[in-house]
């Protein structure tokens, strides 16, 4: 009778289930978090019978919180990007990782094996997206054709990180990113182009909507997920090769549920659930195993051979982790103000 | 009797007092620990690839000194400036009519048309006037279609832009705050006023308007203030091209991962924000002076 008047009230006020009951996994939310719900967590709850249960919030809000609750956290699985991911590792947030423990992560891509603390769970890439109903002259087949005078007020570029064109710009004044300093004067040719910055998905979706910035340097699967919408964007790659980004997965250090984050992660690696991961949301595998439908197989940013990866421009998240605050600096110096 | 004993005879004449501040001074106390914790962050070094703050430093003020911050913050307190002025214009005669209608149809429609933006946020607020004032959007759409313009205003990332939706946001506070003061005038005042020859708009700008001056400056003040913190309004509407001092934030210290910069940022923005509103109080009192005795 204790044993069920117990049960009754855990019931009516909701008692959260035992923290052994279940895995905690801290991401964006939205698609993201769908994504990772549709696709990895629900392989991995039906293999081992423990549900996933989802802690969300933006990439700064996440970090801060991860930091404040250091040796106890909230989550047992973090995903982040490649860069801020070292920003995790280098405050010893993440746990170093034991490789006999995922043995799909065998077929990993080079360039997803970020750190021993933190691995690529799909890609991306930041490319040139346009509406080719609004920019009918040009194919832009090099990134220096953002340069060009007849986009004078028509481009848009990401607000929280300029790395991508910052990279672009070193790489088209005989430079790279670790000399990025080369590119500063190219970058300030580009001011005028520039109309607006946005601030997230949503805020790029909707300018490259209504047309008010016909072309941006844009996140694939933010374009495909507006193609889908029946916006008609074009995504070009350009010849010297489009901006790599890696969404990365980590164990974090003070878990008690390591063995339950390695299956997780595991599961996440599955050829399949790569490839419903490429199919779902666009992105990359971050395996080179993963069979791919031929239709998003040949999409600009979805990579199926190592050739593939290697031909992107791949700035190190480790330099761009120590670099941000000072490019961004600049930037906002230079060319926002 | 001293302050001491005097606190302690307020306390036990209402008991219920204590229980009441408690609160309140717990709240304010964890207010003054983050302040202190922001301001502790603000004098420490940038590690790059750190999340760990370093020694003792001003590196983080004096790297406020270059022109770029200064252009940033006269720009906010301009665009605080041109919303207070702004809002109270289109304020007034909104206040004025929420008062002095009669029929109830029309002032409850006055007071949804007005108190209905707070209940949505600010972002919602925000990309509803992205929709309003866009190329494609519906005032350009309506002039475009009369044959008014050729070709679209540029209304979105410009300081008209952001000003136009911030007035909407602290529209609100404005109206109701001089409603409140309006209706407190004792109408015997206008009527004599009226009886002693004076036409209606003598009576106003002679009776009403000195008689709502404590609105007005509680209004303009509050709009000012809260201005000052705006972010997703000029973040969204800006684009990137009108900054206030929380976009600053946002892009130099949150987003580059900066925190020491990013408190100084808050620090010396807490200083201006204290500072402004010190010179508009001290402003406006003589105006005080005109409001009801």
């Amino acid at each position: 009778m204790k044993r069920l008047l117990i049960a009754l009230f855990a019931l009516a006020f909701g008692f959260p289930a035992q923290a052994q009951d279940k895995l905690v996994v801290s991401i964006w939310g939205g698609s993201w978090r769908d994504l990772v719900a549709e696709t990895a967590a629900k392989k991995f709850t039906k293999e081992t019978g423990v549900p996933v249960e989802f802690i969300t919030g933006g990439t700064i809000d996440r970090l801060n919180k991860a930091k404040l609750s250091k040796g106890n956290p909230e989550s047992d699985i973090t995903f982040t990007t490649s860069h801020v991911g070292w920003l995790y590792a280098n405050d010893g947030l993440f746990e170093k990782l034991d490789l006999a423990k995922i043995p799909n992560a065998k077929n990993l891509a080079d360039e997803a094996r970020i750190s021993p603390f933190h691995l690529g769970g799909w890609a991306y890439v930041y490319t040139i997206g346009y509406r080719a109903d609004l920019i009918k002259d040009i194919k832009f087949e090099s990134w220096a054709d953002l340069w060009r005078p007849e986009l004078k007020g028509k481009l848009a570029a990401p607000d929280f990180d300029p790395s991508h064109i910052i990279a672009v710009a070193a790489i088209l004044s005989g430079g790279d990113i670790a000399h990025w300093e080369k590119g500063q004067a190219k970058l300030k040719a580009l001011k005028p182009n520039f109309k607006a910055f946005y601030t997230n998905d949503a805020n790029s979706q909707q300018l490259l909507a209504t047309g008010e910035t016909p072309v941006q340097i844009v996140l694939s699967m933010n374009a495909y997920y507006m193609i889908g919408q029946g916006v008609p964007i074009t995504v070009a790659i350009p010849k010297e090769g489009a901006v790599l980004g890696v969404d990365t997965v980590a164990i974090m250090t003070g878990t008690k549920k390591a063995e339950l984050a390695y299956k997780f992660i595991d599961a996440l690696y599955d050829p399949e659930i790569q490839a419903q991961i490429a199919k779902l949301k666009k992105g990359s595998p971050a395996v080179l195993n993963a069979k791919l439908d031929p239709e998003i197989a040949k999409l600009p940013g979805v990579f199926t051979s190592a050739a593939q990866w290697k031909k992107q421009i791949n700035i190190d998240p480790k330099l761009r982790a120590e670099k941000t605050a000072e490019w961004r600096k600049w930037f906002a110096e230079n060319i926002m103000n | 009797m001293c302050a001491r004993d005097h606190v302690g005879a307020t306390v036990k004449t209402q008991p219920f007092l204590r229980s009441f501040v408690t609160p309140a001074a717990l709240c304010a106390l964890a207010f003054l620990i983050a302040m202190a914790a922001v301001l502790q962050y603000s004098l420490r070094a940038y590690i790059p690839g750190s999340l760990d703050p370093g020694g003792l430093t001003l590196a983080n003020f004096t790297a406020l000194l270059k022109p770029l911050y200064a252009q940033v913050f006269l720009n906010t307190v301009w665009i605080c400036f041109l919303t207070a002025s702004y809002t109270l214009i289109v304020g007034y005669p909104l206040a004025y009519a929420l008062v002095h209608v009669r029929n109830r149809f029309a002032k409850s429609a006055i007071l949804i048309t007005v108190v209905t933006p707070l209940f949505l946020g600010e972002v919602v607020r925000t990309y509803s006037w992205i929709i309003v004032l866009g190329n494609n959007g519906f005032i350009n759409s309506i002039l475009l279609q009369l044959g008014i313009i050729e070709t679209p205003f540029q209304f979105m990332f410009t300081r008209f832009g952001v000003v136009v939706a911030l007035v909407h946001v602290t529209m609100p506070v404005m109206v109701i705050m001089l409603a409140a003061a309006l209706s407190h005038i004792d109408r015997d005042y206008l009527e004599a006023a009226e009886s002693l020859g004076a036409g209606r708009i003598r009576a106003f700008a002679t009776v009403t308007l000195p008689l709502s001056m404590p609105g007005i400056i509680a209004g303009v003040t509050t709009s000012f203030a809260w201005t000052f913190s705006a972010f997703a309004t000029p973040q969204l509407i800006g684009g990137g091209q009108v900054n206030m001092i929380s976009n600053l934030v946002y892009q130099l210290g949150f987003a580059s991962f900066n925190f020491p910069f990013a408190a100084s940022l808050c620090v010396a923005g807490l200083a201006l924000t204290l500072a402004v509103l010190s010179l508009l109080r001290l402003a406006t009192r003589p105006l005080e002076k005109m409001g009801p005795h």
